[in-house]
This record gives C-alpha cells, sequence and structure tokens, in this order.
C-alpha cells in the first residue's frame, strides 16, 4: 500500500466546557494540518466520525461547511471506537487507488459536557441488542463486566490483576501534556474505588471526555516526519455480546490481516497503541493478539512490559483510561501517539529506536477492530 | 427483515435457540444464516432452559436511574446446555460462574417485561 501518513492533531481531553461538537473537530482539524503543512483548500477528501452529542445525517458536510472547505468526496463512517482507525484505513484505501491526494480524517465531541452521564450511557447501551439484551438493564459497562467476570473465572484470577492496567496508564498519562487524569495511583486504589459493574470499579473504567482528534492521509510524504501507513486490517465478526465468539472475537483476524499487508510480524513492532476502554478490553486485546500468553497480560503490566522501556511499549499517553475518552477522537489518540514515537518526538517518553508500531481499535463490546501498522520511512 | 420467535421477548416464557440443518451449529441471537458455514436452512427449537454459568456481574450504574432505586442488577452469561451462550438476569446472590444454572421467567426488564433470570440450580 502506498498511503502516507503526514499529519495528526490531537486535543487536550477531560471535562472542557465550552466547544460543542464540531468546534473540537474544527481544533483537531486544524492542529493535523499545520502538522502535515498542508492547506485547508487542498483537502479533496473528508471522513469524519460520528458524535453521539449532535447526532447529524450528514456529519462530514456539516463539518466542511463549518471548516470552510469544499471537498469532491465526504462522508462519515461509524463502527463505534474502532471508526478513527477505520477511517484510517478508508483514507489510505482512498490515496492508493488514487482517487485522493489529500484526505482529512475527523472526529470530536463534547461528550462529558454536551450531555447528562444518563443519557450519554443510555446511548452507548443502545450497542446491545435491541430486543434480547437491551431489556435486561446492561450497559457498556455490564457487557465488559460480564467479559471480565468470565475472563478472571476462565484463569483463576483475582481482579487485582486487571488493575494493573489503569495503574499503568495512569503513570504514562502522568508525563503527557493534554492528558484528563495525571494523579498516579495503585493498585489498592483501583480496588477501593467504587464499583460500577462488579468486577469492574470505576478506575477499571474510561472516562467521559471532551476534546477532538484528526488524521491527514496523502499519496506522498510532505516532508521528513511522513510515515508510511504500511499495513491495515478489520474484522467484523459480531455485534452483540451474545453473538461472540470467545477468544475469536476478530481482533487477531484484523491484526494478522494488518501485520500481513505490511509484510511484517510482530517481531518488527516496538511500540503499540491498543484500545483500553477498559481495564479487561486492553487485556483481552492483548491476549486474542497473541502478544501475552492467555491469562498473564496483568502479570506483564506489573512486570513493567508496558513502560517505555518495556517488551511491549504501549499507550504511552496514558490511552482511553487516563488520557481520556471523547468517542471517535479517543480511539484515534492511540494512533497520534505512536505516529509521535516513531517520529522520535516524545522526549522523555519516547520509546528508542522506535521504527514500527501497531494499533489496535475496537467498536462495541469487542465487535469491530480495526489494526494498523505505521512504519517510520528510512 | 428480523426473524421473529416466539420466545420471552414476545412475553412467551422460553429461551429459543436456532439450529443449523447443515454444520449442527447453535445460536441464540437471530441470524437468517448460520454463521459458520452460511446455510439457510435453519430451525428453531426450544432450549432446555439449563447450562453453567460462566459469568456473573452487580450493576451499580444503570441507564435509567429508576432501575438503580431496586439496587444493583444482576446480570448472568450462562451457556446452554445447547451450546450458545445467554444473557440475562441473576435472581440468586448466590449464583457465581462455573455454577450450574436454571431459568425462570420473571417480569424483572425495565418497565416490568418478562425477562429470562437464572437462579442455581437447585435453589429455590
Amino acid at each position: 500500500m502506498t498511503a502516507a501518513l503526514t499529519g495528526v492533531g490531537v486535543t487536550s481531553f477531560g471535562r472542557q466546557p465550552g466547544p460543542d461538537s464540531v468546534e473540537w473537530q474544527v481544533e483537531a482539524a486544524s492542529l493535523a494540518l499545520a502538522d502535515a503543512g498542508v492547506d485547508a483548500d487542498a483537502v479533496d477528501t473528508l471522513i469524519t466520525g460520528y458524535s453521539t452529542v449532535a447526532s447529524h445525517l450528514m456529519p462530514a458536510n456539516l463539518f466542511a461547511e463549518r471548516f470552510g472547505i469544499r471537498p469532491a468526496t465526504a462522508f462519515g463512517m461509524s463502527v463505534g471506537g474502532a471508526t478513527g482507525l477505520a477511517m484510517l484505513a478508508q483514507a489510505a484505501r482512498l490515496v492508493a487507488s488514487g482517487t485522493a491526494r489529500h484526505v482529512l480524517v475527523v472526529a470530536g465531541e463534547d461528550r462529558a459536557s454536551g450531555q447528562t452521564r444518563e443519557t450519554s450511557t443510555r446511548t452507548l447501551a443502545q450497542v446491545g441488542h435491541r430486543r434480547y439484551e437491551v431489556p435486561l438493564g446492561g450497559t457498556v459497562p455490564a457487557y465488559y463486566a460480564l467479559l471480565a467476570s468470565r475472563y478472571l473465572w476462565t484463569y483463576g484470577l483475582e481482579p487485582a490483576s486487571l488493575a494493573a492496567f489503569p495503574v499503568q496508564m495512569r503513570a504514562h498519562a502522568a508525563r503527557k501534556l493534554g492528558a484528563q487524569f495525571q494523579k498516579e495511583i495503585t493498585v489498592e486504589d483501583v480496588l477501593a474505588s467504587r464499583p460500577v459493574a462488579e468486577p469492574l470499579r470505576l478506575l477499571d473504567c474510561c472516562p467521559v471526555s471532551d476534546g477532538g482528534a484528526a488524521f491527514v492521509v496523502s499519496a506522498a510524504p510532505t516532508g521528513d516526519r511522513s510515515l508510511e501507513i504500511a499495513g491495515t486490517g478489520q474484522a467484523h465478526r459480531h455485534q452483540h455480546l451474545s453473538a461472540m465468539e470467545p477468544g475469536a472475537s476478530g481482533a487477531s483476524l484484523a491484526a494478522q490481516r494488518a501485520l500481513a499487508e505490511a509484510d511484517l510480524s510482530w517481531e518488527a513492532v516496538d511500540v503499540y497503541g491498543i484500545y483500553d476502554s477498559f481495564s479487561i478490553t486492553v487485556t483481552m486485546l492483548l491476549e486474542e493478539l497473541g502478544l501475552t500468553p492467555p491469562g498473564r497480560a496483568g502479570a506483564y503490566a506489573r512486570a513493567g512490559a508496558f513502560e517505555v522501556d518495556g517488551r511491549y511499549p504501549m499507550n504511552t499517553h496514558g490511552g482511553l483510561l487516563s488520557y481520556g475518552h471523547c468517542g471517535v477522537g479517543g480511539g484515534m489518540a492511540h494512533l497520534a501517539e505512536v505516529a509521535m514515537q516513531l517520529r522520535h518526538e516524545r522526549g522523555a517518553s519516547q520509546v528508542g529506536g522506535a521504527e514500527v508500531g501497531y494499533v489496535h481499535a475496537d467498536g462495541g463490546v469487542l465487535s469491530a477492530h480495526v489494526g494498523v501498522v505505521l512504519r517510520r520511512r528510512s | 427483515m428480523e426473524r421473529r420467535r416466539d420466545d420471552w421477548t414476545a412475553d412467551v416464557p422460553v429461551l429459543m435457540v436456532t439450529a443449523c440443518g447443515r454444520c449442527g451449529n447453535h445460536w441464540y441471537l437471530p441470524h437468517e444464516h448460520c454463521p459458520v458455514c452460511g446455510s439457510d436452512e435453519v430451525a428453531d427449537v426450544a432450549a432446555s432452559g439449563g447450562g453453567l454459568c460462566v459469568a456473573v456481574t452487580r450493576l451499580h450504574v444503570t441507564a435509567e436511574p429508576t432501575d438503580a432505586a431496586a439496587g444493583p442488577v444482576r446480570l448472568a452469561l450462562v451457556e446452554l446446555d445447547e451450546g450458545p451462550v445467554v444473557m440475562g438476569r441473576a435472581h440468586d446472590d448466590a449464583l457465581s460462574p462455573g455454577d450450574r444454572a436454571v431459568v425462570s421467567f420473571r417480569p424483572d426488564g425495565h418497565d416490568g417485561v418478562l425477562v429470562p433470570s437464572f437462579a442455581q440450580a437447585g435453589s429455590a
């Protein structure tokens, strides 16, 4: 595939009242275009993610008009938390096919300030089956809590094994400007936080945030900092938890498709961005990807495997768990962070000699998967 | 078109699963084709209602404030004897992963709708 990631932009995440969804998108897009050195009027294709706060039939037109651009192609996408990487994958295909020259990918949402917690919870719970799951009263945290319960029982583990991930993500966020939560926490803090959906507690769950993120994908590099989008892969094997095949959610399939397209194996990957909506999410993804043995992800985390100098440096911005989660933009921040690592721009958090990065996002209840392999250009 | 089944979603107190006539796969949620082999030779069968509890949660933060007022909502995943995994309520505090579970149907859903609810086999 010939596609370049020429720019990334991520705003600060947090409870930041004021801007609405489109205004967060505008801020993120401005950052990404400046990063790429691409003028707004050079964007010929626009792909936007949905906003749960400001649901709209035509999110791409809405953004384009407000931003003041007139792209030849514009459309919105929605595959839950995987949307950001799915938009990037689509952008890469459009430039590789010669259809587009500069694709702007953008998402942003005032998810924390623009709606009540009840509205947010109810909206997100609709990823459950309308007739077979939603009437039971579940929520997204409940669905993941059921996965966590099954996981802990299967491997004979205690909740403390999951708690290692929020602790690691907080340690990363403490060193990242713009993160929602930066005060370091311990496993004891996680276990003492209030139960949300047992065995998951408040600190096992990502926050809801205001913010935005954007990428520029181009047919050719715009400078030395441009990266190669070496491979993308997707899998869509179910929507609802009740239809999920245990151990075969699609995570591994998407990753193998992305690695195959890049003609690389895991050994080549230096830095990771793995979706971490809950402690159990990143745990299950790491194990299904085959990066840690089954039941051992938490032990790896406690041993420092996901630190900057660990075996699998991961989510060095703090992930959804601590940088924050503003919806589609939340899953894009992982890729922006990996891009900065591959450009060797992360200062004290720099992963030494990073050449290849892998980013993975899932939407729904491990329902939609997208993997992306990025490579530093030699 | 979603398959309509005479099961608890239509106020009939039974769990239905679908069997593939070609490969023998069984599943719970309505699918027009067998997700394993693609066959459309599918037939609904009533499940026995027994199985292995594989997950439980007590949900403290619900989407509907009226549900939260009644205390934590308990949910379970049960792997039915027929194979598929079913989500239901749990009306038995002691129900834990690894337990043998049986279903009954109770008006415990949002707005009092009939929903499957699991308890340890042999409990009241």
